[in-house]
């Protein structure tokens, strides 16, 4: 038993870090302008060097590790802010390779073509409405739910409407799904629905640990009454609970991903868990960063508010906490 | 990254398990004087006749010899065999007891570390004072060095259990002109010493529920060969196994309280029929408590991993600081969904005794604030206060 990444996983962890250090920093959503961002242009990269394929078996066209890699993955897209049209790639290509779809899932796992993200916008439209997240230029659309997931045609959707996207940094639009998917796996099939909580959970914690880490930097240079603001202990304790709750995301989503990874009956609780733990801290986080960084805090000069946007944005999809609260009382208890 | 167990980790859970099943005392602990005393040691005999107290200590002294995933494998089954807790053998086997193992000479070890495995002793602790509480290190209580002896003035509080133990671990202050960490020394102190009084203190728990002593040291004399890890080297002494405290053994806290949010949420069902799942604000704590519980015993095993790998003990006060809060917010809970039945505190009902408990958590060994001074300044690397 042992939580922590092994030699080989954090070289991988290292990697992707270095790679997005480099070509994804933070700085990039600012500069990029009003509204996006540049991150498709990183998918070919990302793309050639593997980084979509980690989970997928190789038998099935993948690098043939295992869930605890991808969820490492995802925790550092998290941390960069990458944008979320990555679940369309990873996942997009799982589903290909399930279905046997070999020269689409060859193509998504090069990452030549965008893969948008369905979300359901639950009460607040009827049953056929949905979000559409960077779809704009997407050839597919993926939609995930407890039965399954599917590869959509962007044109199965119809009254596709722009709208403004609070996380200003994603194109955003609302669209009715009157068409059918080009590609589906079943639940049965796949544990399809578990891996994208479960990852979403990572993405999730990689955005509190970015928070964290953003609030801990500025209160260490940050300067008032003589002193660096840290060194207050109202201002230190803000830091150590977001490190607290940081922990208790990661530990959650390292166990979910293992748990998975076993086969184990407890596979969707633990991923409901690991969502539910790591949205609720990627908010909290982003709003003690912002607290922690004043009015600068408050501006769109500091990145500060991507984080907060974008912890948003991670709860909301495939079902908010106040969901996945009512599901997670649904599950029997785990081992 | 890798959740497996090895073959020899499932024999030894195997092992263990069927022990405790066979052996789990069923009687209900009491919860307070002479009985709880005699509850607690007697379990602890009987575990140590067993051969499995002390799981991680040293074989000469009566213990397993095994590593920490043993250790923590040990105390999951002992929280699924619902087993006791015996509060009163706490300090001896977790903080005392691995003390002196790790900084006693032969004789002290020879002398004390069995007792403590076998039911025979209890210890407690002698660190705060009524003026030092998290800045420990100024304490006052005088030792001064007479021939081949300590002679102690002063006093100690909040020691648990002090009127039910038998040996003390204590910190006195050997060098009154030293800085403050410089000046102090860790001593083996006989609770039976001529010159101690004691004076109960009740918890808030229910009337008459005396939990801490505050402890009077009159000219008491202490053979200086109890002194433990060198004269006024104390501070370091303490520091260096105050992190025993923060370890494996809260993963049975966390089986145990995961186990009661499945009980609140059938108690809940019960009380307030299924519906209440749907919107109701007890559902969505439940919820979340169900997910943190998950969290929790996740962070446990983050604690072993890190242990194995020898990352800075400093990471263990983030899980630390996580369960202490995350039990308040379950007793809470607990006591709200009980209703108006909180409001009376029979002799039986464990969790109305056990909400008002937990108020400790986030107070008992390091406030959950000197745990956050900690955490910012020894994992994150903010500047001192």
């Amino acid at each position: 038993m042992d939580l922590l990444p092994s030699d080989d996983q954090q070289q991988i962890v290292d990697t992707i870090k270095d790679f997005l250090r480099n070509e994804a920093p933070v700085d990039r959503l600012r500069e990029f302008g009003a509204i996006g961002n540049p991150d498709a242009l990183l998918w070919p990269q990302l793309g050639e060097l593997g980084f979509f394929a980690l989970g997928l078996p190789d038998d099935r066209g993948g690098v043939g590790l295992s869930a605890a890699e991808e969820m490492l993955a995802f925790q550092q897209f998290g941390y960069h802010l990458v944008s979320p049209g990555i679940f369309g790639l990873v996942l997009g290509a799982r589903i290909a390779a399930f279905a046997g779809e070999d020269a689409l899932r060859d193509e998504l796992l090069a990452g030549g073509i965008k893969v948008g993200l369905a979300n359901s916008r639950g009460a607040a439209g009827a049953a056929d409405e949905y979000h559409l997240f960077e779809a704009e230029e997407a050839a597919w659309v993926l939609l995930v739910s407890e039965e399954g997931a599917a590869l959509y045609p962007r044109d199965a959707f119809s009254e596709i409407v722009r709208v403004n996207s609070t996380d200003s940094a994603l194109v955003l639009e609302r669209a009715k799904l009157s068409g059918a998917p080009r590609v589906a796996i079943s639940a049965e099939t796949d544990n399809i629905h578990d891996r994208a909580l479960m990852l979403m959970g990572a993405y999730a914690v990689g955005v509190s640990e970015g928070a964290r880490d953003l609030a801990v930097d500025y209160s260490k240079i940050r300067e008032q009454f003589g002193k660096p603001i840290g060194a207050f202990q109202s201002i230190k304790h803000v830091c150590a609970d977001m490190a607290i709750r940081s922990e208790a995301a990661l530990c959650q989503a390292s166990f979910a991903a293992l748990v998975m990874d076993e086969g184990s009956p407890d596979t969707p609780f633990h991923a409901t868990a690991s969502k539910i733990v790591a949205c609720e801290t990627a908010v909290r986080n982003a709003a003690d960063c912002i607290q922690v960084h004043g009015a600068f805090g408050f501006t769109a000069e500091a990145n500060v508010h991507h984080y907060l946007k974008r912890a948003h944005v991670a709860d909301m999809m495939w079902g908010s906490l106040r969901e996945q609260r009512r599901r997670i009382l649904t599950f029997p208890t785990p081992a | 990254m890798d959740l497996k167990f090895t073959a020899e980790d499932q024999k030894f859970r195997e092992e263990a398990r069927e022990w405790l099943n066979a052996n789990v005392f069923k009687e209900r602990r009491p919860h307070g004087g002479d009985e709880m005393r005699e509850y607690d040691l007697a379990w602890q005999k009987c575990q140590y006749d067993g051969g499995w107290a002390g799981v991680s200590w040293p074989e000469e002294y009566g213990g397993m010899g095994l590593g920490l995933t043993r250790q923590l494998i040990w105390y999951e089954e002992y929280a699924r065999a619902n087993a006791p807790d015996n509060h009163l053998c706490f300090v001896g086997l977790n903080h005392g007891g691995p003390t002196i193992i790790a900084h006693g000479d032969a004789d002290q070890k020879k002398e004390h570390l069995r007792s403590i495995l076998s039911g025979e002793k209890i210890w407690c602790q002698g660190f705060s004072e009524p003026n030092a509480g998290s800045d420990l290190a100024s304490l006052k209580t005088r030792a001064y060095v007479d021939g081949n002896e300590l002679v102690i003035t002063g006093s100690k509080i909040w020691t648990s259990h002090g009127h039910l133990s038998d040996m003390q671990e204590l910190l006195v202050r050997t060098d009154p002109e030293a800085p403050k960490h410089k000046g102090i020394s860790w001593v083996i102190f006989d609770m039976n010493t001529p010159g101690l009084e004691l004076r109960p203190i009740e918890i808030m728990t229910a009337p008459n529920h005396t939990h801490f002593v505050q402890c009077f040291y009159d000219e008491a004399r202490v053979p200086l060969k109890n002194v433990v890890g060198g004269l006024n080297n104390g501070w370091s002494v303490a520091m260096s196994t105050l992190g025993f405290e923060r370890g494996t053994a809260q993963i049975k806290d966390q089986i145990r309280y995961a186990f009661l949010v499945e009980e609140m949420i059938a108690r809940a069902r019960e009380r307030y029929g299924a519906a209440f799942l749907d919107g109701d604000e007890f559902g969505s704590r439940l919820a979340q408590l169900r997910a943190d519980m998950a969290a929790a015993r996740a962070m446990t095993y983050m604690v072993v991993s890190r242990a194995q790998h020898d990352v800075s003990p400093a990471m263990a006060s983030l899980m630390r600081a996580m369960v202490g809060q995350v039990q308040q917010r379950v007793r809470r809970l607990a006591f709200d969904i009980i209703g108006a039945d909180g409001l009376e505190n029979p002799e039986d009902d464990d969790w109305v005794y056990f909400y008002l408990r937990t108020y400790a958590t986030t107070i008992a060994a390091g406030t959950s604030q000197i745990q956050r001074n900690i955490i910012g300044e020894r994992v994150l690397g903010l500047p001192r206060s």
